[in-house]
């Protein structure tokens, strides 16, 4: 084993650290002790249990353990060999795992062309926005990391668009339609002026006050349901007049709600929340790192299988307002899109499809895609200001 | 119970089958006195994971089972109302003071314990299941972080209740909805995939005695494939367990293409899945061996393929 520091508490350190520069991963102080403590209980000559121990400890997502195990041989083994026997076990296990936790090999033959690559190029120390570290210390490994840095997709990604801003009234508009969308009313209880269960702890605490008589009743009602909104921006090039209205859109929504969530796709899907909230929150922000998802020709139903596949489970419920943006030019199967939009209209609330073709007169929904995404799709209209974003707020129709 | 090797080795004994790294997990789990989330998908033995390590422990389990609109009250405590009427009622003319009256009446005689609280105020740490933590809604997530933080409790008539005993947690999720980022730095994190094929023969064999090896052999080797498959709900090992009690219950000792038919409400649970089964027929057909009729259940010449699944006995 060769280690960059000389005691363990260092090395420790040190690798916390490049996890959560390189690869992301939320370790504070926190986090460190208990691996610190950890190291204390395990057999630190076995570097698998040591693994093990650590694992569990600092990755906190499954995305997180994919990248682990890659990023620790890379810290503590990092000769070339070592690297490369790493790197083989990356690619038949990452996109595996992508499929949504089903770890099967064979599962992931069938997913089309995916991110996991791009995933797989930052596992290994740098995809190509990654800053690479070149402090003394590290110099050999980034030698190593500068080789496994090579994307050919690097070219695509100079184009990446970027987050407009937004004024009051874009913020007002999408308040407005947040607010009306109507999804009933939840499981929960909480306390209000008037309901339709009895409140007996509060009643009797206040009958404290009138000397044991109960005299103002206190009731329970069932709060409204929150909806939960996923946007899917069509980004290939034939969308790219209409680019940034679909962003402006996206950045009012994350700046009226939390329960949002962005997707940009093209010929490949990537999850753009964080970058639209951000802007949202009035940062200057380009949307980076988009490899196959922006800029390109269009396969929407490949991206909405793989969009399913690896968020569906956990985005997609009966409280969830599906929108896409695309004007749904798609070179794919239109068996594929016809399954995904099913699967969409299935488990959502509403399927909103917002095509600004439809502003061009005789404009007619009979391209190959837009017909078959066309029976699962609630509301098909097409927002170009803010008006037309509050007004949608009425067109959509809700299954409750 | 101090390393992964005795672990693994108490919960086998059980007919529970860890591997290197979660039996790592568990340890780790004990050792620094921190919840530990579970994920994975459905059915690969999350909750049952929990049932066992509470009796390797010699402890209680306590479960405390999420679903949507659950809140802090039917999961903390809860005032036992009626008794507390009937008892003021009853104490109205026998002379105390208010003040005592009150006292009485928000003591811990007329306090439900609901499960989270019940964890607190053992005299042993038992094994406190939050089972699908991802059901509930993000309001409950925050409660339950403060609580998993400070393991104390603050009930306003009572006072605060400090945990004695810390439990050990075992949160489960099956991905239904994001959980907090919160959520998970309170937490250890381990992600239990589906078992590999020798594991999942070994968990057949250690939950279903009696099972003939081959049996077991093709059961795990359909259910590698069918995982593989576009299905919409992929069987677990539960339905694995499930089928091949079935299997047993039916006398079969192997499968065919019928048998499969008949039985295949144990695995598949979804109408579309069967026809995307069969359209990958041809995947399966190799582990569905022809064996002879004249080789009735208990044959001893089944038993001895010596792991080769797919070698037919002789003809006779």
């Amino acid at each position: 084993m060769m280690y960059p520091f000389a005691t363990l508490p260092e090395n420790l350190a040190a690798f916390c650290e490049a996890l959560r520069r390189r690869h992301g991963f939320h370790i504070g102080p926190g986090e460190l002790h208990d691996a610190a403590r950890a190291l204390d209980v395990v057999d630190l000559a076995s570097e698998r249990a040591v693994r093990n121990a650590l694992r569990p400890i600092l990755g906190g997502t499954l995305d997180d353990v994919r990248v682990f195990d890659t990023a620790f041989t890379q810290f503590f083994f990092p000769d070339p060999a070592a690297l490369r026997r790493d790197e083989t076990i990356a690619t038949r296990r990452e996109p595996a795992a992508d499929a949504g936790g089903d770890i099967d090999a064979e599962r992931a033959r069938h997913t089309p062309p995916s991110t996991a690559d791009a995933d797989e190029a930052s596992a290994l120390g740098g995809g190509p926005m990654t800053p690479i570290a070149s402090t003394g210390d590290q110099s050999k490994e980034a030698a190593l990391v500068a080789t496994s840095s090579y994307s050919p997709l690097e070219a695509e990604t100079s184009d990446a668009p970027e987050l407009p801003r937004i004024d009051q009234g874009w913020r007002d508009a999408a308040r407005l339609f947040v607010r009306r969308l109507h999804l009933g009313l939840s499981r929960r209880w909480s306390p209000g002026s008037r309901g339709r269960r009895f409140d007996f702890r509060r009643t009797l605490r206040a009958g404290l006050q009138t000397g044991g008589e109960m005299l103002s009743p206190r009731w329970l009602r069932r709060p409204r349901r929150a909806p939960r909104i996923v946007l899917l921006v069509d980004g290939s090039r034939s969308m790219s007049a209409y680019a940034r209205t679909t962003l402006t859109i996206a950045v009012a929504l994350a700046s009226a709600t939390m329960r949002l969530e962005v997707f940009t796709f093209s010929t490949g899907l990537q999850r753009a929340t964080n970058d639209v909230r951000r802007a949202a929150a009035g940062e200057q922000r380009r949307l980076d790192r988009l490899n196959h998802a922006w800029a390109g020709g269009t396969t929407i139903g490949a991206c909405l299988r793989d969009f399913l596949k690896r968020f569906g489970e956990r985005m997609v419920g009966r409280d969830t307002v599906v929108m896409i943006a695309s004007d749904g030019l798609d070179v794919g199967v239109p068996d594929l899109l016809r399954d995904a939009m099913r699967e969409l209209h299935r488990r959502s609330a509403a399927v909103v499809w917002l095509n600004p073709l439809l502003e061009t007169e005789g404009y007619e929904p009979t391209a190959v895609g837009m017909s078959a995404a066309r029976p699962f799709i609630s509301t098909f209209t097409s927002i170009t200001d803010r008006a037309g974003l509050a007004r949608m707020s009425r067109l959509v129709r809700l299954r409750s | 119970m101090t390393d992964a090797a005795a672990i693994h080795d108490r919960f086998r004994e059980r007919g529970f089958i860890v591997d290197e790294a979660f039996a790592t997990a568990l340890q780790i789990m004990l050792a620094l006195e921190k919840p530990l989330l579970i994920e994975g998908p459905a059915g690969v033995g999350k909750t049952e994971s929990a049932k066992v390590l509470a009796e390797v422990l010699a402890t209680e389990l306590i479960r405390l089972q999420c679903y949507e609109g659950l809140d802090a009250m039917a999961a903390l405590y809860e005032w036992n109302y009626p008794r507390q009427m009937l008892h003021a009622r009853l104490s109205e003319t026998d002379g105390s003071s208010l003040d005592e009256r009150e006292a009485y009446m928000f003591s811990e005689r007329f306090l439900l314990k609901r499960p989270l609280l019940d964890a607190i105020t053992r005299d042993r740490s038992p094994v406190l299941l939050i089972d699908e933590v991802d059901r509930a809604d993000e309001a409950f997530e925050a409660f339950l972080l403060e609580v998993l933080a400070e393991w104390q409790v603050t009930i306003p008539e009572l006072g605060t209740i400090r945990a004695q005993h810390k439990p050990h947690v075992i949160l489960t999720s099956n991905r239904t909805r994001e959980l907090s980022d919160a959520l998970r730095r309170r937490c250890l994190f381990v992600w239990l995939p589906y078992p590999a094929l020798d594991v999942e023969i070994e968990i057949l064999h250690a939950r279903v005695p009696g099972l003939s090896d081959r049996l077991a052999q093709q059961i795990a080797r359909l259910m590698q494939v069918l995982r593989g498959l576009p299905l919409q709900k992929a069987p677990g090992v539960a339905e694995s367990l499930d089928w091949a009690l079935a299997l047993m219950s039916l006398h079969r000792d192997h499968l065919d293409a019928a048998t499969l038919e008949q039985t295949l409400g144990c695995v598949l649970k979804v109408h579309e899945d069967r026809g995307v089964m069969h359209a990958h027929h041809a995947e399966l057909a190799p582990i569905l061996g022809h064996v002879p009729d004249t080789l009735e259940s208990g044959g001893y010449s089944l038993d001895t393929d010596f792991g080769f699944g797919s070698v037919s006995a002789p003809r006779r």
